[in-house]
C-alpha cells in the first residue's frame, strides 16, 4: 500500500456516502426506482472499498495519511487505517449494505423516502468518518452527525400517529407516561446523547490544552502530557469525561434511557443504527483511547480507576438491561434492552482488559463479542420486522405460534436468539465465554468475584429471555389477534418477501459460520490486534493464545442450562404458566412491575430534568420578564430618588424627563394594550439601577 | 486613504440627499433611493475590505479622534455588511410604505454612527457616534406607526437608551474629571500616575461606562428593552439591533478597556465573568419557553453576548480573548442576521412571528426554511458551521485566561441553548403545514439568504479565513 491512490480508499470510504447523501434530493428528481438503487449502489461502493483494506489488517499494519487542516492552530486531518479501524469498518459497511437492501422491502409505500435515503447514506458516511478517524476533532465531527441521523431516522414517522408509538400508552410510572411519541422520542436520544457529548468535549478540549494535539497517533507517542496531567490530578477526570460521550452514545447507565424508546423508528433503521453501528461507536472509541491512556502512564496503576470504572458502567448496565428485557411485552424493546446490556458486555470487556496483566485477553474479548453481536443482534431486529411487519402488532402477546408460517424466519431469530443466550457452538457463546474468561484474569478479588458474578446473572437472564422472546413468537397457540387479522383479510399469515428475508437469513448463516470458525477468528483477532497495539501503539503484548478456560466454559455452559431450561418451560413447553407463577410467588409481581417501569430512572429523569428546567425557566419569565409586580412599585420611587443623586445629567433625564414619559406611556398602555402589555418600563428602570448596584458590589466586595 | 473619513463623507452626502430625491422625483425616487442607498454601502464595503486584506493603505489625519486600524476596518465592515443586507432585505420589507425614503436616509445615518464608533478613540467621539447610532434606530424601531407592539418596543428603548446615554456621559465627565482628557491613549498614561486615594472614582466611572454600553451589548440586567424592541420593530430593524449596533458597541468596549483595563489595580474580569454567566444562562433558559420566534431570538441575542463577553473577561490574560472576541463577532453578526431576516420574510408573508406559523414551512418556503436552519445549528454551534469554532475560541480563551470555570459554565449552556434551537427546525421540518399553497419568497430576500448561508458553510469548513485574519488583528493592535 504505498502508491498515491491507495492512500485515498479511506477517504474515499466516509466521503462517498456524505458526498451521495448530498446529491439524493438531485437524484430523486430523476426517479423513484433510481434514487433507491442510487442508494443502496453507494453503500455497496463504500463497503467494496472497506474490504479492499482487509489484507492491511490480516498483516496488522497501520497506515496513517494526514492533510493540513487547520493551520493556526496546528490541527491536522487525516484517516488511520489499522486493523481496529478497518474491521470495524467493515462490520459497518457490509451491515449497511444488508440493511440497505431490507428497507427496500420494510419501507415500501412509504413517503419522504429521500429524506429517509438520505439520512441513512449520510448516517453511514459520518459513521464511517468516526471509524477513520485519527483525531479527537475529527471524529467528533463524525460523533455529531451520526447523532443528528439518528435524530432524524427516529422520529421518521414524524406524524406522531398513535400506532407509532413507542411503550403502551396511557401506563405511567410517578406519573410519568412510559409511551412516547417518535418525534418526542427522537428528541429525547439527541438531547440525552448531548449531555454525553458535552461532557466528551470537555474531556478533549482539556487534554488538548494539555498535549496541544488532538491526533491519536501523536498521543500515544508522546506521554509528557500523561505526566502533567496526572500531576495535576486531572488524567483519570479527564479520560471519565471522555468516557462520558461513549455512555451517551453506547447507551450506557446513567444515560441508557433513551435507547428503548428509540425503537419508535423504522425497525431497518433500529437494526441499523441501535443494534448493529452507531451504539457501538462508544465501545468504538473505549478500543480507540484505552491503549493510549495504557502507553501513556508510566505506571499502570495510574490509569486503573478508569478501567474498573467502565468495567463497572458494563456490569451496572448489562445487568440493568436485561432485567428489563425479561419483562418487555414489546418485541423490538426486548431486543433494543438486549442491546443496551450486550453493549454493557462489551464495555465490560473493554474495562477487564485494563485491570488484567495481559491488556490483549480483554480487549480481544470485547472486539470479538462486538463482531459477533452486530451480525446476530441485525439479523434478529430483521427478523422482527419481518414479523410486525406481517402480523401488524408489535406485542409478543399478540403473536403465537407462527412458526409454521414463518418457517425461514423462525429459523433463521432461532439461530440468532440461541447465539444471543449463548449455546455452545454459536458466535455468541464464543464471545461471551471470552469475556467471562477475561475477568478471571482481574487481579482485585473483589473486583473479580463482583463482576463475575453480575456477568453470570447476566447471562443467565440473557438465556432466559431469548428464549421467553422466541416461545412467545413462534411457539404455543395463535393470538385472538393474529386469527382475527387471518379472518379479516382471509389469507394465512405467510414469510415476508424476498428482499426482506434474504438479508436476515444470509446474518443467520453468517453467524453460524462465524460460530463453527470462532477460535479461529478469536486468534486472528489477537494476532492482528496485538500486533497493531505492539507495534503501533507501542504496548507491551504477551502472547495470547487461544485455549478453553474451564471456569469460564462450565459457567456459560450452566447459565445458558439454567436460563433456557427455565424459558423453555415457561414458553417453548407450556408445563409452567409464567402469569400464574408471577402471582404464586409473593415478592415477584412488585419486583416484575419495578423492571416493567424501568426502575423508575425514566421517571425520575423525567421529574428531575425536564420538569425541572420548565419550572425554572417558567419562575425567569414570572420573576424576571413579567416582573415582580406588586412589590416594585413601591420600591422604584425610593431607587429613583436614590440615583437622582447621582448627578445633574441622571436628574434631568429620570426624574423630569422620564417620569413624565413614563407616566403618559402607563396610561397609554393601560388603556390600548393591555392585552400586549409584557413589562413595565419602571421595573426596567429599577433593574437598570440593580445592575448598576451588581457591578459595584462585584468590584468593590 | 483615509477610510473612515471618506466613508463619512459618501454616506452622509447620499443620507441627506434622499429627502432630496423623494420631494423630486415623488413616487418613483423611490427605487432610486433603494439601489442609491445599496450601492453607497456596497462601496463602502468594498474600501472596508479592501484595507482589511491589505490592499489599501491606511492613513491618519486626525489622530487623536479616530485610530485608522485594522480593528475599526474589521468592525466597519461587520456593521456595513448587516447594514447591507437589512437594506436589501428591506426593498420588499418596508415597500409601499409612506415613509419609506426616510427609512433608508436613517439606516443610512445609524452605519455612520456604528462605523464612527469602529474607530473612535476619543471618549467624546465615542458619545456622539453613540448618539448618532442610537437616535435613527428609536425612530425605526417604532417606525409602523400603527401598530401598537412597534410604538410600545420604540418608547422602552427611547426611555432606556436615553438613560444608558446619561450614564455613559456621567462616566466619561468623572473621566475627564480625574485625568483631565478624553483621549483614550493619554488618559491610559494620565491613569498610571493617579492619586491612589481616587481608585474607587475610577471604579466608578468604569461601572458606569459599562452599564452605558451594556444597554447595546445586551448585558444582563440592562438586557431588559430587548425582547420588546426587538418583537415590536420591523424584523429587519431587529436584525439590525441585534448584529451591527450590538457588535460596535463591542467595538467601542474593546477600545476602552483593552487600552485602559491592564492599568486598572483592581479586577474587572471576574466582575465581567459573573456577568457574562448570568447573561448567558438567563438568556438560554429564558429562550427555552417563547413563544415567539422573534422572542426568541431576541433571547438567543442576549446569551451570545454573554459568550462574547467572555472575549471581555480574559482580555488582558490571553490573546486569544481578543481573537475569539472578533471571531464571533463576525460570525454571530452574520448568523443573527440571516435568522431575523428569515424571520423578517416569514413576518412579511404570514404576518406572524408565532412558532406555531413555522410548522411544515420548509415545504412552503424551503429556502428560507433551509438558511434559517443553517443559521440556527450555526448559533447552536453545531460543527462544521462557523458558530462551533469561534465559540471553540472563546472557551479556549477562557481556559487559557484561567477562567476555565467560566468556559464551563458556557459549554454547558451550549449544550440547554441546543433544545430551543432545534425546536424551531423541527418544526419547520418534522411538522406538517397548516397550508399547502407555495409562497413566492422574493429575490431580494433569498439573494441575501442564500449569500449569508454560504457564507456561513464556507467560513466554517474553512476557519481559518477568518481566524488567521483575527489573529492578525489582534496583533496589529496589541503592537501598535
Amino acid at each position: 500500500m504505498s502508491t498515491e491512490i491507495n492512500y485515498l480508499i479511506p477517504w474515499l470510504v466516509f466521503a462517498i456516502p456524505i458526498l451521495g447523501a448530498l446529491l439524493m434530493p438531485i437524484v430523486a428528481r430523476i426517479g423513484e426506482k433510481i434514487r433507491d438503487y442510487y442508494a443502496i449502489f453507494i453503500t455497496l461502493i463504500s463497503a467494496i472499498l472497506c474490504a479492499s483494506m482487509l489484507p492491511i489488517a490480516l498483516a496488522g499494519e497501520t497506515f496513517h495519511h494526514q492533510v493540513m487542516w487547520i493551520s493556526a492552530l496546528d490541527i491536522t486531518a487525516g484517516v488511520l487505517a489499522d486493523p481496529l479501524s478497518i474491521l470495524m469498518s467493515n462490520i459497518v459497511g457490509w451491515l449497511s449494505f444488508s440493511i440497505m437492501v431490507y428497507s427496500m422491502g420494510y419501507m415500501k409505500g412509504e413517503n419522504n423516502m429521500t429524506r429517509y435515503w438520505f439520512l441513512m447514506v449520510f448516517f453511514i458516511g459520518s459513521m464511517q468518518l468516526i471509524i477513520f478517524s485519527d483525531n479527537f476533532l475529527q471524529l467528533f465531527f463524525g460523533w455529531e452527525g451520526v447523532g443528528l441521523c439518528s435524530y432524524g431516522l427516529i422520529s421518521f414517522w414524524n406524524k406522531d400517529h398513535k400506532k407509532d408509538y413507542v411503550g403502551t400508552v396511557g401506563k405511567k410510572a410517578w406519573g410519568i407516561p412510559l409511551a412516547y411519541s417518535p418525534t418526542h422520542a427522537g428528541s429525547k436520544a439527541f438531547l440525552m446523547t448531548r449531555v454525553g457529548d458535552a461532557s466528551f468535549l470537555i474531556g478533549i478540549l482539556t487534554l488538548f490544552y494539555f498535549s496541544g494535539t488532538f491526533d491519536f497517533m501523536e498521543l500515544s507517542k508522546s506521554h509528557t502530557w500523561a505526566v502533567e496531567l496526572a500531576k495535576s490530578g486531572l488524567l483519570i477526570p479527564v479520560a471519565l469525561f471522555i468516557f462520558g460521550g461513549a455512555i451517551g452514545k453506547s447507551a450506557q447507565f446513567p444515560l441508557q434511557e433513551w435507547l428503548p424508546d428509540a425503537m419508535a423508528g423504522p425497525t431497518s433503521v433500529s437494526a441499523l443504527i441501535h443494534a448493529a453501528t452507531m451504539v457501538k461507536a462508544g465501545v468504538f472509541l473505549i478500543a480507540r483511547i484505552g491503549p493510549i491512556f495504557v502507553t501513556a502512564v508510566e505506571n499502570i496503576s495510574l490509569i486503573m480507576p478508569f478501567f474498573e470504572f467502565v468495567a463497572w458502567i458494563g456490569a451496572i448496565t448489562a445487568f440493568l438491561a436485561a432485567s428489563q428485557a425479561m419483562v418487555s411485552n414489546e418485541l423490538k424493546k426486548v431486543l433494543a434492552y438486549s442491546t443496551v446490556s450486550q453493549i454493557g458486555f462489551m464495555m465490560l470487556a473493554f474495562g477487564v482488559a485494563g485491570l488484567t496483566s495481559n491488556f490483549i485477553v480483554g480487549y480481544v474479548a470485547g472486539f470479538f463479542h462486538l463482531t459477533s453481536h452486530a451480525i446476530f443482534k441485525a439479523s434478529l431486529f430483521m427478523g422482527a420486522g419481518a414479523i410486525i411487519h406481517q402480523t401488524h402488532t408489535k406485542y409478543l402477546n399478540e403473536m403465537g405460534g407462527l412458526r409454521k408460517q414463518m418457517r425461514l424466519t423462525f429459523i433463521a431469530m432461532t439461530i440468532g436468539a440461541a447465539s444471543l443466550a449463548g449455546i455452545p457452538l454459536l458466535s455468541g457463546f464464543w464471545s461471551k465465554d471470552a469475556i467471562l474468561a477475561s475477568i478471571l484474569g482481574v487481579e482485585s478479588s473483589f473486583t473479580l468475584i463482583a463482576l463475575y458474578g453480575l456477568a453470570s446473572i447476566t447471562a443467565i437472564m440473557t438465556a432466559f429471555y431469548s428464549f421467553r422472546m422466541i416461545g412467545m413468537i413462534f411457539f404455543g397457540k395463535k393470538s385472538r389477534h393474529l386469527s382475527k387479522l387471518e379472518k379479516s383479510s382471509g389469507k394465512h399469515i405467510h414469510e415476508a418477501p424476498v428482499l426482506m428475508y434474504a438479508p436476515y437469513v444470509i446474518l443467520a448463516i453468517l453467524t453460524l459460520a462465524l460460530g463453527f470458525t470462532g477460535p479461529i477468528y478469536e486468534g486472528f483477532l489477537a494476532n492482528s490486534l496485538g500486533h497493531h497495539l505492539e507495534y503501533a501503539v507501542g504496548m507491551e503484548i504477551h502472547e495470547h493464545v487461544f485455549s478453553i478456560n474451564l471456569i469460564a466454559v462450565s459457567t456459560s455452559i450452566l447459565a445458558v442450562l439454567v436460563g433456557c431450561g427455565s424459558g423453555y418451560l415457561f414458553y417453548i413447553n407450556g408445563k409452567l404458566n409464567p402469569i400464574e407463577t408471577v402471582k404464586n410467588i409473593p415478592g415477584l409481581l412488585t419486583l416484575q412491575k419495578f423492571f416493567v417501569n424501568r426502575w423508575y430512572i425514566n421517571s425520575l429523569y423525567y421529574i428531575v430534568f425536564i420538569n425541572g428546567s420548565l419550572k425554572l425557566s417558567q419562575l425567569i419569565h414570572k420573576h424576571v420578564e413579567v416582573g415582580i409586580l406588586d412589590k416594585l412599585n413601591t420600591v422604584v420611587p425610593k431607587f429613583s430618588i436614590i440615583l437622582s443623586t447621582l448627578g445633574g445629567k441622571f436628574d434631568k433625564y429620570i426624574v423630569d424627563g422620564t417620569a413624565t414619559r413614563i407616566a403618559n406611556f402607563n396610561i397609554l398602555i393601560s388603556r390600548n394594550v393591555r392585552k400586549i402589555q409584557t413589562g413595565i418600563t419602571e421595573q426596567y428602570v429599577f433593574f437598570f439601577a440593580l445592575g448598576i448596584i451588581l457591578l459595584t458590589l462585584l468590584l468593590f466586595g | 486613504m483615509n477610510i473612515p473619513i471618506i466613508l463619512l463623507v459618501l454616506l452622509s452626502i447620499t443620507a441627506l440627499s434622499i429627502p432630496i430625491i423623494h420631494i423630486l422625483f415623488g413616487k418613483k425616487g423611490i427605487s432610486y433611493i433603494r439601489y442609491l442607498t445599496a450601492i453607497s454601502l456596497s462601496i463602502s464595503l468594498l474600501l472596508l475590505f479592501g484595507s482589511l486584506i491589505g490592499l489599501i493603505s491606511q492613513e491618519s489625519t486626525l489622530p487623536h479622534l479616530l485610530r485608522t486600524d485594522l480593528l475599526g476596518s474589521f468592525f466597519g465592515f461587520i456593521v456595513i455588511l448587516v447594514s447591507l443586507f437589512v437594506v436589501i432585505s428591506s426593498f420588499d420589507y418596508v415597500k409601499d410604505h409612506s415613509n419609506e425614503a426616510i427609512y433608508y436616509s436613517l439606516l443610512l445615518f445609524t452605519s455612520i454612527g456604528m462605523l464612527l464608533l469602529s474607530f473612535a478613540i476619543d471618549l467624546l467621539l465615542i458619545f456622539v457616534a453613540w448618539e448618532l447610532m442610537s437616535l435613527p434606530t428609536f425612530i425605526l424601531a417604532g417606525f409602523n406607526k400603527q401598530d401598537k407592539l412597534s410604538n410600545e418596543g420604540a418608547v422602552k428603548f427611547f426611555v432606556l437608551g436615553a438613560l444608558s446615554s446619561g450614564i455613559l456621559l456621567y462616566g466619561i465627565s468623572l473621566i475627564f474629571g480625574l485625568v483631565g482628557s478624553t483621549n483614550l491613549y493619554v488618559i491610559a498614561d494620565n491613569l498610571a500616575s493617579l492619586n491612589s486615594n481616587l481608585i474607587p472614582l475610577v471604579m466608578f466611572a468604569t461601572i458606569a461606562l459599562l452599564a452605558g454600553l451594556g444597554l447595546k451589548l445586551s448585558i444582563v440586567p440592562f438586557h431588559m428593552w430587548i425582547p420588546d424592541t426587538y418583537q415590536g420593530s420591523p424584523t429587519p430593524i431587529s436584525a439590525l439591533l441585534s448584529a451591527a449596533t450590538k457588535k460596535a458597541g463591542f467595538a467601542a468596549a474593546i477600545r476602552i478597556f483593552a487600552v485602559i483595563f491592564p492599568l486598572f489595580s483592581f479586577d474587572l474580569s471576574f466582575a465581567l465573568a459573573i456577568v457574562a454567566v448570568i447573561t448567558m444562562s438567563l438568556g438560554n433558559l429564558a429562550a427555552l419557553t417563547q413563544k415567539s420566534i422573534t422572542r426568541l431570538l431576541a433571547y438567543s441575542s442576549i446569551a451570545q453576548a454573554g459568550y462574547l463577553l467572555i472575549g471581555l473577561v480574559v482580555l488582558p490574560y490571553s490573546d486569544l480573548g481578543l481573537i475569539g472576541l472578533l471571531y464571533h463577532s463576525l460570525n454571530h453578526a452574520i448568523l443573527q442576521a440571516t435568522a431575523f431576516i428569515a424571520a423578517a420574510l416569514v413576518r412579511l408573508k404570514t404576518s406572524s412571528t408565532d412558532l406555531t406559523s413555522y410548522q411544515g414551512l420548509s415545504k412552503i418556503m424551503p429556502i428560507t426554511s433551509f438558511c434559517l436552519a443553517i443559521s440556527l445549528l450555526g448559533l447552536a454551534g453545531i460543527p462544521p458551521l462557523n458558530g462551533f469554532w469561534s465559540k471553540l475560541v472563546l472557551f479556549g480563551a477562557a481556559v487559557d485566561g484561567g477562567y476555565a470555570w467560566l468556559a464551563f459554565i458556557g459549554l454547558i449552556n451550549s449544550a440547554i441553548s441546543v433544545a430551543y434551537y432545534l425546536l424551531v427546525i423541527k418544526r419547520m421540518y418534522m411538522d406538517e403545514p397548516k397550508t399547502v399553497s407555495n409562497i413566492i419568497e422574493p429575490m431580494s430576500f433569498k439573494s441575501v439568504l442564500l449569500f449569508a448561508t454560504i457564507v456561513i458553510i464556507i467560513t466554517g469548513l474553512f476557519p481559518n479565513l477568518i481566524y488567521d485574519l483575527s489573529q492578525e488583528i489582534t496583533n496589529s493592535f496589541f503592537n501598535q
